[in-house]
């Protein structure tokens, strides 16, 4: 049994086909300038529908982490730290930050993102600490 | 002209247990609605509004409109939204209909087994962004917990005070899941496995099965009914974004609930500090902490420590989950929410298993940070 594998939908197939490159990217709108995630039918800022997703630089700070002992289902090798990185520029991520050990990610950590395949179709914005190479 | 006041009359709980094999969803909900009913001192000919799941088999599975035949007569009100059907969400638009004339007596409750055969508790539906990365309830709501310790330097310790503190009260509740477990201590939660930081396997509620239902008129028509009356005051509802979807954020959801609580007062003309007992949602113990806070008891951040200084025990200054809450007496998918407005009433009717003396003003809280969602009611002894 593997994880819960994420279904494209019209609104986030553009996230997922840049993600297999390697490249992050953020709905963004231009009427308001408002950077957010998750996509969204309209903007959260001012309701356009004319939003597009824009280039992340992929660099952001861990706003909190959870480090979940207890799996939610198969597929998930625990601990991991589980946690929402606010991106630089605007938006937030539900991620994994991947220090090594995961009591090693806190609040405030600088990371980058860093993909990972989870299938053919699937790759993953992960997260490690800004310093690592 | 006749006092159409919404009043709580009947409240009935099913038995409530980690697995219930012998009963389906249909049979427990069933079990609910005529207990509220007989509770009341009313039959299924006095109902004319219905917000009660209907898990099937038999009707349209999710349509309440299915309760009319089983009623014996049309209903004048139902709801097809399971959290339509439960707790203070439930009984506030109950009461709405009955205040302002669409029904006269509903019912409000049921059961579905949405525990039954699972894991760990999800959303319910898929989600692209988070089930990829486990982020799932427990998980969503730790990372609340892990901001406010972050910002305010509550601790773990505290967090697990208030786990003991709701803990004990279920261990000597006869209708607990965990009756006679226990007592514990705060280091007896500091010792239990780690689920998710900075939560302890006794820091996060149980997970279980069963219904309950409770009956909802006007203080005219509860004039000869058999129990006290207990008077809707005030409620508000709060929705910050849909369940799950998107991670929980202190800085979005810290507050969640600060604008029901307010606009709930006001409209019942009480004071936090004028409630008696409250029944407040504990999926884990820092939601307690956390809604502390955003109920008006303390400053934000002061909760930790005002939860650890004995104030939420049954004889405290705020008891809080004197039935042991979610963390003891019974978690059951919607319906824990039901339960919570039982406590309270029960709680203000004077029979509760630990009465706090005197109990006139009480406060039902469900959801929270995590969920992103607060429906609150005040309750209090018809005057």
């Amino acid at each position: 049994m593997s994880r819960p594998v994420p279904v494209p939908t019209e609104l986030s197939r553009p996230f997922w086909e840049a993600a297999r490159r390697g490249e992050l990217v953020v709905p963004h709108c231009p009427g308001c300038g408002l950077r957010f995630f998750v996509p969204e039918p309209a903007c959260p800022g001012c309701m356009s529908q004319d939003w597009r997703y824009a280039p992340s630089a992929g660099l952001g700070t861990v706003y909190s982490v959870t480090v979940v002992h207890r799996a939610p289902g198969p597929g998930f090798a625990t601990p991991f730290a589980l946690t929402v990185v606010d991106l630089d520029g605007g938006g937030s991520l539900l991620s994994h930050v991947d220090a090594g050990d995961p009591d090693d990610v806190v609040i405030g950590m600088r990371v980058r993102v860093e993909f990972r395949a989870l299938d053919d179709e699937i790759a993953l914005p992960y997260f490690v600490p800004e310093n690592t190479h | 002209m006749s006092d159409r006041r919404p009043v709580v009359v009947g409240v009935y709980a099913t038995e409530q247990a980690l697995s219930l094999p012998d009963r389906d969803a249909m049979d427990l909900a069933l079990e609910a609605v005529t207990g509220a009913l007989t509770d009341a001192g009313l039959t299924r000919s006095d109902v004319d509004g219905a917000q009660v799941d209907w898990p099937g088999p038999g009707g349209v599975p999710g349509e309440g409109s299915s309760w009319a035949r089983l009623l014996g007569h049309g209903l004048r009100w139902t709801s097809d939204s399971m959290l339509d059907n439960a707790g203070s969400r439930g009984l506030l638009k109950a009461a709405a209909a009955v205040r302002a004339g669409y029904a006269d007596t509903v019912v409000v409750g049921g059961c579905k087994l949405v525990a039954r055969g699972a894991g760990p508790v999800g959303a319910g539906v898929a989600l692209e962004f988070a089930d990829v990365w486990g982020g799932y309830v427990v998980a969503q709501f730790a990372l609340v917990a892990a901001r406010h310790m972050h910002e305010y330097g509550t601790t773990s310790r505290q967090l697990a005070e208030v786990a003991a503190t709701i803990r004990n009260n279920g261990a000597t509740n006869p209708e607990a899941m965990m009756y006679g477990r226990g007592p514990y201590t705060a280091d007896d939660v500091l010792a239990s496995r780690m689920v998710a930081t900075p939560f302890h396997l006794l820091d996060c509620c149980i997970v279980g099965e069963g219904g309950a239902a409770i009956v909802v008129t006007t203080a005219e028509r509860a004039r000869d009914l058999p129990h006290p009356p207990v008077a809707v005051l005030g409620g508000g509802m709060e929705y910050h974004q849909a369940a799950y979807a998107n991670p929980a954020l202190y800085r979005e959801v810290g507050g969640l609930g600060r604008d029901a609580a307010t606009r709930s007062y006001a409209m019942a003309g009480v004071s936090a500090h004028d409630v008696d007992v409250f029944s407040l949602y504990d999926p884990n113990s820092f939601e307690i902490i956390r809604q502390l806070e955003v109920l008006g008891l303390c400053g934000e951040g002061e909760g930790g420590p005002l939860a650890a200084s004995g104030a939420i025990e049954v004889g405290g200054k705020h008891p809080v989950n004197p039935d042991g809450g979610c963390l003891s007496y019974a978690w059951n998918g919607t319906q824990q929410m039901t339960l919570k407005v039982i406590e309270a009433v029960r709680q203000l009717r004077r029979t509760a298993v630990h009465q706090v003396e005197g109990a006139e003003l009480a406060v039902v809280g469900n959801a929270g940070s995590g969920a992103q969602h607060y429906e609150m009611s005040v309750l209090g002894r018809l005057r």
